[in-house]
């Protein structure tokens, strides 16, 4: 009994004397949580919520919601599957924003320490980063492969290969078949991220950023991590596997080839597995490393692919210099297939969700509208282009996604042509006083573009008088194309008339059905202008020519003179 | 003296604040979750007693739900599937009812066919939909068909055993050894296959034997139970739990205890 007692003493005793410099030690981070708190609950709660589970007053509305710090998952992750982020990514993720989401770039906010010391005090939300002893562990970069035309090649047969496709479909824009079932580990809905756009992912576009992604996996969505489906095969053996797989009949010799492939990936997933529980001998090992290296080498071409598939930047919007000029044709204006359209460069309409007037668009689902055109001297043509996952042509009550709605797209000029850059244009939202004239095509009708003109935003009706506006149109791998073609001059007043190097103020409104866009739930962009490019006929093809032979003749004039001056 | 009031002081404010601790996990405790004991203790069981029964469902027995399939149709299509959450047979007989004793101690441990827990996915389907899994064992996931899966079990505060891994048709086993092992007990947790959004199914994570799931005839039976007394209670995907009010049991050395329970589906709140 009184041993006892004395050792309770003795160890109270202890914890008194060892307290203090536990204290001292802790001291530092202690301040950085407190002062990390007050960053916190000013900067962040109201999205994240107070006790950081993302339930804060402003997240209702939000999709994908703010993050729940309390379940330990996060998307951005340098660490391999499973493992929590580092201190680093945090700080990272909260400096630059999450675009694509709601989540702020905070590098204007707020300063460096203040940013190290909000991470301090998310961490304190999720016990685990308290009982990790361990780091975690780092997806290594090394035997990075170059960017290159050869590896993107590759790669785009590894998307195959590690079915990518299923979600992000077949040219990666994110209308994979399982994309319309995808919901995060809180049941929302997510969707896969449209690789041709890659300015909206959450992580960064850098290819290490892409391998990191889908190495690690992208902790809490859909979106799983990878190892190699067929591991302990090289890239040619895989390819050839590949081959044989999709052949409906095959000869003996190739049964055998394909079954000998079979077995010897079933073999090294069987090391592998050992291998990830710890296990395995020297040699396994060996063949591990071996194995694991093609892997990561193939990691890299699927990588550079994916990088490949979005433009270098995120085009600039279509002002000044890169603002919408139709282009004159002398003859037929092109149909919508027609290879010629490719010629063309496109203006990019960005576009942002309609929050002014309810029912709002927090989340838009369409990036933007691109747009070309070519006229002659009687009519205009021009192709819009834009990507929407799904294509959705009736009002439906859907188990997945919930209600959905038709997708529509609906172009916006001013009745009158304002006119100078100064005159007063109609309000961008569909008019007002001024009123505005709209094409409104809808998927349910894929060859009809009607007339409108609106007053407002729930205030627009059909023209009575229905112009004659040939339309043509496509839904094909998550990219719709619209063409629609009109005579430059109508007989209608309320119609837009077109006269060659007039600017005419143009605006967008599209619908992704799918996203419960419907009436003023929609994106939208503000108020552009666009022109037919003067005829450039004469000037072009006849000028430059005789520009040319006069300064020839000017320079052989000044030689003749010159030589002259030299001989007297 | 004055060390030893001392002491006693430091020992109280200690007691008050692992109550207080204690009091916070209460709170957070999910009423549509598994109890456990605090620990678990494995020793041999001699003479030990059974508990059996039938889970029946009360209540309008639902039409069954035949699943959408929109993508793979060849492989996953060729039996129909239905919505698995609430299966009942015959007689109004409950399927994948998770029936347990929650407070026991001491017992037997797995037998060795309960430590290689498997999960197939078949025809686009889990097999087992209600998966027992103990604690710190290696789950391995098998794909029998030819379709890429992926399996994803839900992340929970309490493990962060959040898995999201890619099953090629090329890998026809996976164990998760690396990011799969529960180191606490809890559940039942969502599983998942996202590239086949209707393939869902359960995992327990337990920490002793003494779980059973009831089969098409809705049957459960737990072998080998120590006497004594213990509370039984029941878990079910749309039926929730009996957490609040558990059935006691008394198993003697030998005996056979005989329960039967009628679920109703939970109301939604
Ligand atoms: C306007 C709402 C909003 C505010 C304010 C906001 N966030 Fe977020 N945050 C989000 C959303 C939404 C996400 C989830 C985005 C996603 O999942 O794609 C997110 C995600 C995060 C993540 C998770 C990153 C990952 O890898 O998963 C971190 C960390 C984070 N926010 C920190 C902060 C901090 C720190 C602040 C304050 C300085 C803050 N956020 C303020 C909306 C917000
Ligand atoms: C099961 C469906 C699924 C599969 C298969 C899949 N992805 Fe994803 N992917 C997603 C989802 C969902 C997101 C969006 C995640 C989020 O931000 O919530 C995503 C996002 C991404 C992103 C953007 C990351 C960022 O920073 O925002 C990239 C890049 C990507 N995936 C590449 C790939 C590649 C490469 C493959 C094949 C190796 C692949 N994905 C396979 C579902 C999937």
């Amino acid at each position: 009994m009184r041993i006892r007692n004395f050792t309770l003493l003795l160890l109270i005793l202890g914890l008194f004397f060892i307290l203090p410099f536990v204290h001292a030690q802790g001291a530092t981070e202690a301040q950085n949580i407190a002062e990390g708190k007050k960053v916190y609950d000013n900067s962040c709660a109201h999205c994240h919520g107070i006790e950081g589970r993302g339930d804060g007053s402003a997240a209702e509305n939000l999709l994908p919601q703010p993050r729940d710090f309390t379940r330990g998952l996060y998307k951005i992750r340098s660490t391999e599957s499973g493992q929590l982020p580092t201190d680093q990514d945090l700080f990272d993720i909260i400096t630059e924003g999450m675009p694509g989401s709601s989540m702020p770039e905070w590098e204007t906010a707020l300063d460096a320490d203040e940013r190290w010391q909000v991470v301090a005090y998310i961490k304190t939300f999720y016990e685990g980063f308290k009982e990790s002893e361990t780091l975690p562990k780092e997806i290594s970069l090394k035997g990075k492969i170059p960017y290159s035309k050869e590896s993107i090649e590759i790669g785009k047969e590894l998307y195959t290969q590690f079915a990518c496709y299923e979600c992000h479909g077949d040219e990666g824009r994110g209308d994979g078949t399982s994309a319309p079932t995808l919901t995060d580990e809180w049941d929302y809905k997510s969707w896969p991220a449209n690789l041709h756009q890659n300015w909206n992912y959450r992580g960064g576009n850098d290819i290490d950023d892409i391998y990191k992604r889908f190495v690690g996996g992208i902790a809490g969505s859909a979106m799983p991590m990878f190892e190699d489906p067929a591991f302990g095969l090289s890239i040619e053996e895989a390819q050839r596997y590949t081959q044989l797989d999709n052949k409906g009949e095959m000869t003996d010799a190739e049964e055998e080839e394909y079954t000998q492939l079979e077995d010897k990936m079933a073999n090294a997933f069987d090391i592998l597995d050992l291998i990830n529980a710890g296990e395995g001998d020297e040699e396994q090992k060996k063949f591990y490393e071996e194995s694991m290296k093609t892997f990561y080498e193939k990691s890299w071409h699927l990588a550079n692919y994916v990088k490949s598939l979005s433009p270098e930047k995120r085009p600039e919007a279509a002002i000044g210099k890169n603002s919408l000029r139709s282009q004159y044709v002398e003859d037929e204006l092109p149909p919508m297939d027609d290879a010629v359209w490719d010629t063309l460069e496109e203006s990019y309409f960005p576009l942002v969700g309609q929050v002014i007037i309810e029912p709002r668009q927090f989340n838009p689902t369409i990036d933007s509208v691109s747009v070309k055109s070519f006229y002659n001297d009687t009519e205009v043509a021009f192709l819009f282009i834009w990507d929407d996952r799904t294509h959705n042509t009736a009002e439906e009550e859907n188990e997945d996604i919930g209600k959905t709605y038709e997708d529509a797209i609906a172009i916006q000029f001013p009745v009158k042509i304002p006119k100078g850059p100064t005159s007063p244009k109609p309000y961008f939202l569909w008019g007002g006083k001024l009123a505005v004239y709209l094409w409104q095509w809808q998927a349910s009708a894929p060859e009809k573009t009607t007339e409108l003109t609106a007053k407002g935003i729930n205030n627009a009706t059909e023209q009575e008088f229905q112009g004659d506006i040939e339309t043509e149109s496509a839904y094909s791998k998550g990219q719709y194309k619209l063409w629609v073609k009109r005579a430059l001059e109508t007989d209608d007043k309320k119609d837009l008339q077109l006269k060659p190097g007039v600017f005419v103020p143009i605006a967008f409104s599209l619908w992704d059905g799918a996203n419960g866009d419907v009436g003023t739930k929609r994106v939208i962009s503000s108020w552009y202008s666009f022109v037919l490019e003067p005829v450039p006929s004469v000037k072009r093809f006849i000028y430059p020519p005789i520009v040319a032979l006069l300064s020839l003749g000017l320079l052989i004039g000044l030689r003749g003179f010159m030589q002259r001056r030299n001989t007297e | 003296m004055k060390t030893k009031m001392f002491a006693c002081l430091a020992l109280l404010a200690a007691c008050g604040f692992s109550l207080i601790v204690l009091a916070d996990n209460h709170e957070e405790e999910d009423m549509n979750k598994l109890v456990f004991p605090e620990a678990y203790k494995v020793e041999a069981v001699a003479n030990g007693g059974k508990i059996s029964g039938v889970v029946k469902f009360d209540g309008e027995v639902p039409e069954k739900k035949k699943l959408a399939i929109n993508k793979d149709q060849a492989v996953c299509d060729a039996v129909a599937k239905f919505d698995e959450s609430l299966v009942v047979g015959d007689g109004n007989v409950l399927k994948n009812t998770i029936v347990y004793l929650m407070d026991i101690t001491k017992g037997k441990d797995f037998d060795a066919e309960a430590k290689k827990p498997e999960l197939d996915q078949k025809e686009c389907r889990f097999d087992p939909h209600v998966q027992i899994v103990p604690v710190g064992i290696v789950l391995t996931v098998l794909n029998s068909d030819k379709a890429t899966h992926n399996v994803h079990i839900f992340g929970t505060k309490k493990n962060n055993t959040s898995v999201n891994k890619q099953q090629p048709k090329t890998r026809k086993k996976m164990r998760l050894s690396r990011e799969g092992v529960a180191k606490k007990a809890e559940g039942p947790i969502e599983v998942k296959c996202d590239i086949h959004g209707w393939m869902k199914a359960w995992i327990a994570y337990v920490p002793h034997p003494y779980f059973a799931v009831t089969n098409e005839k809705g049957e459960f039976t737990l072998e080998d139970v120590p006497p004594g007394t213990y509370k039984l209670g029941y878990w079910h995907e749309v039926c929730g739990t009996n957490n609040k009010a558990p059935v006691t049991v008394k198993v003697e050395a030998g005996g056979e205890v005989k329960q039967e329970f009628t679920l109703k589906v939970e109301e939604t709140k």
